[in-house]
């Protein structure tokens, strides 16, 4: 990394940096705000079908007594798995000293934040009693694997906050020292507050690196252990499909390659939108392109080992399952997803060419709706698929279907994501501008400079 | 993929084939044509009806109430016009042979026994004359004591004689106890010509824990009058507590019998999670200081 030594030019270089990274928080037109209008549109929407499933009791949606989780807990494993990508990014590369993640470290700490804030929510959506949350920690049983789910989430949840945070402290005090009426009022507070009265001298900073080292080994073993434990949610479970010891290593691997396409999606984004071409570079897509091929390739490995080692032994559960996956009711959506949520991304991704933005978005795009499937594929099948037969009970307690009051809520957690992320962008920069700085050579002390105007 | 189809509405045909024989159950002809070989009288009727509420009364109802269980097929009525479409040997038939939802009693009833149901269910034939004739039930009320020491439960009957109220002789008083999911009949005694009666408790009825049994006494069949809830009596055996079998290896869900394991990993890794948490927190706080220096 070289050093710039010229002030001068050091200066430059800063304000430009920022000017370009505060862009996502300055910048204010119709699209900003008619984007804020479909989010908020489609988050009441679905927190008005939240009121209706309340007043009327979970009877509202397709769930019945053999079938007694669906989308709602589908859509959980969905949002679980994206938050994980956080902690491949912005922790694991970061302690393997690989380079190139530094930038995309923020945009993983905002889908980890969105994700597993809306995972935690979408279990009380799926609560018939959610008032009676309190209970879960009040009288929640040890010997049951959903009490590692309950505090795990937030447990993470927390770290996460705590990871996007720390190092936004030197940011949010730059911040406050140079944006000026080009944000309203309270903003510069918020920033003021966050910041701690930052002064930028060495014993902080190294506080703050510290900080950031015990957040990014402790959220290792935590990340990797939020969605093994939501795996023994199943793998606990004496069922087809579920009882199987692969699962938890299975969750994670599927979590990497959902959360890769996720980062990718929002990286395009932001670099369209806000104009950050040479921030989000192409060489940084071509990187996640590799990413999302070696997680796909993993992935890949323990599909092979969930399906055939059973397809061996077609135990009979096992087989009527293995039989209605590969060739029965759920076949067509069983092999889509496999197809173009794995096997084409993977051999698409493999050519340059594809990994260029542009395109390799519009994979990810296909990932990431395929892995939303995917986790309706382990949900839905067994339970469709009990031990018992199903006998002497109406007729649509034998199948499930959502109903409309369980996609508009599914619906709201997408939106109410993409809120989350919205707010976090419009609040925080993207990439932390210190950081970058000090990539780019500029000395510690220019950050802490007050702007010349 | 035609195949498959084809395969398919075949297997609905089928399902659906199989549905309607299972409505239309008949018996075969060589069956049908038994004639009953037990008379028609009003004892066989009495004893038919006795069989009856032991064993298909849960399923089919009371007879003329069609109140069957919502079964599928629905279990028909004593009165019914499917039942009476049988011939008496096609029911004896149905009744031995059993299908589908209806269970065989070739081997649980003696064959007299099934031939007394037959005749129980001719009892409501439109075309035969009734032998037994249920009257109207009689207003009457029951006075009742218990006497712990000697383990006994002392009624008195009397019954509404148009206006006045006279003793009840000869009616049948059922003495239950109140358990949980309903009463359960500990036995049944008959009123003398003061209309008292007394009934013992057997030595073997188990009460709680301390011994008490919430006794329950009611008046047999065509009386009207609302069973009488004693209060609870110290008249059973006490109840014995079962000892685990191994100690904590059993009911290993709930808290207290966790396996240490399943604790220690929870307790450990959350805790130390939450220790680093807190460490950053207390981190947060010295960047804080740090800035007034």
């Amino acid at each position: 990394m070289k050093r710039i030594e010229s002030a001068d030019e050091s200066r430059k270089l800063l304000d430009k940096i920022t000017f370009d990274l505060t862009r996502s928080i300055v910048k204010k037109d119709e699209l900003t705000y008619f984007w804020f209008f479909i989010l908020i549109m489609f988050v009441g929407v679905g927190l008005w079908g939240w009121g209706i499933q309340i007043n009327d009791g979970l009877g509202v949606t397709g769930m019945r007594d053999y079938v007694s989780w669906g989308m709602y807990i589908a859509n959980f494993v969905f949002f679980v798995a994206i938050s994980l990508i956080g902690f491949l990014l912005s922790s694991a590369l970061h302690l393997l000293k690989i380079h190139w993640a530094k930038p995309i470290s923020r945009v993983a700490e905002q889908v980890a934040i969105a994700g597993v804030a809306l995972a935690g929510l979408i279990i009380v959506m799926d609560m018939g009693r959610p008032e009676r949350l309190l209970n879960v920690f009040l009288h929640g049983r040890f010997a049951s694997p959903i009490i590692w789910d309950v505090t795990v989430v937030t447990t993470y949840l927390t770290i996460s906050v705590l990871l996007f945070y720390i190092p936004l402290i030197p940011d949010l005090a730059l911040l406050r020292d140079r944006l000026g009426d080009e944000v309203p009022k309270w903003k510069i507070t918020l920033y003021t507050i966050l910041a701690l009265g930052w002064k930028g001298n060495p014993m902080q900073y190294k506080t703050v690196y510290h900080a950031m080292r015990v957040l990014m080994l402790l959220i290792i073993p935590v990340g990797l252990s939020i969605h093994t434990v939501t795996s023994w949610l199943f793998a606990a479970t004496l069922r087809s499909g579920w009882d199987t010891t692969i699962l938890g290593p299975y969750f994670v691997a599927g979590a990497f390659v959902a959360g890769s396409a996720a980062v990718i999606m929002l990286m395009y984004a932001y670099r369209v939108r806000y104009g950050l071409k040479d921030y989000f570079e192409d060489i940084h897509f071509d990187y996640m392109g590799k990413l999302l091929v070696f997680v796909c390739l993993v992935y890949l490995y323990f599909n092979v080992n969930e399906f055939l080692v059973p397809g061996y032994k077609m135990k009979s559960a096992e087989g009527v399952h293995l039989k209605n996956l590969f060739a029965g009711s759920f076949s067509v959506m069983f092999w889509v997803v496999q197809v173009f949520g794995l096997i084409l991304p993977l051999v698409l991704l493999l050519i340059k060419y594809f990994r260029k933005p542009l395109p390799i978005t519009i994979i990810s795009f296909f990932v990431l709706i395929s892995s939303w499937f995917k986790r309706y594929l382990i949900v839905v099948p067994t339970m469709e698929h009990p031990f018992l037969p199903v006998q002497n009970v109406p007729e649509n307690f034998h199948t499930y279907v959502p109903t409309s009051i369980e996609i508009m809520i599914t619906l709201f957690s997408f939106f109410a994501a993409l809120t989350i992320i919205s707010v976090l962008a419009k609040l925080f920069p993207v990439i932390t501008i210190w950081e970058y700085a000090e990539d780019k050579g500029i000395d510690k002390k220019y950050l802490s400079e007050k702007p010349r105007n | 993929m035609n195949n498959k189809i084809n395969l398919l509405i075949a297997v609905i045909l089928f399902i659906s084939a199989s549905q309607i024989r299972g409505q239309e159950w008949i018996a075969p002809a060589d069956k049908a044509s038994v004639s009953n070989p037990s008379e028609y009288n009003l004892a066989n009727v009495k004893k038919g009806k006795e069989i009856y509420q032991k064993n298909c009364k849960s399923c089919h109802g009371d007879a003329g109430k069609y109140n069957a269980l919502p079964l599928v097929p629905v279990p028909p009525d004593v009165a019914s016009e499917i039942m009476h479409s049988n011939t008496e040997g096609g029911l004896f038939h149905k009744i031995t042979a059993g299908k589908g939802g209806m269970p065989q009693f070739e081997t649980t009833l003696s064959e007299d026994d099934r031939w007394r149901l037959v005749n129980y269910i001719m009892n409501y034939n439109p075309n035969v004359e009734p032998v037994l004739v249920e009257a109207p039930p009689v207003k009457a009320k029951i006075m009742a004591s218990v006497n712990e020491v000697n383990k006994q439960v002392e009624v008195f009957a009397e019954f509404d004689n148009n206006g006045t109220f006279e003793k009840l002789a000869d009616a049948e008083v059922i003495v239950s106890a109140k358990k949980t999911f309903g009463n359960l009949v500990i036995g049944k005694a008959l009123t003398d010509e003061n209309g008292r009666a007394l009934f013992t408790i057997p030595e073997s009825h188990i009460g709680d824990e301390e011994g008490y049994v919430k006794l329950v006494v009611a008046l047999g069949e065509g009386y009207e009058v609302a069973a009488l809830d004693l209060k609870s009596a110290k008249v059973g055996k006490l109840k014995e507590i079962p000892k685990l079998i191994k100690g904590g290896e059993i009911l290993w869900s709930t808290n207290e019998n966790i396996q240490p394991w399943l604790l220690f990993s929870y307790l450990g890794a959350v805790g130390g999670a939450w220790l680093a948490i807190g460490y950053i927190i207390f981190l947060i706080f010295r960047i804080r200081k740090y800035s007034k220096l």
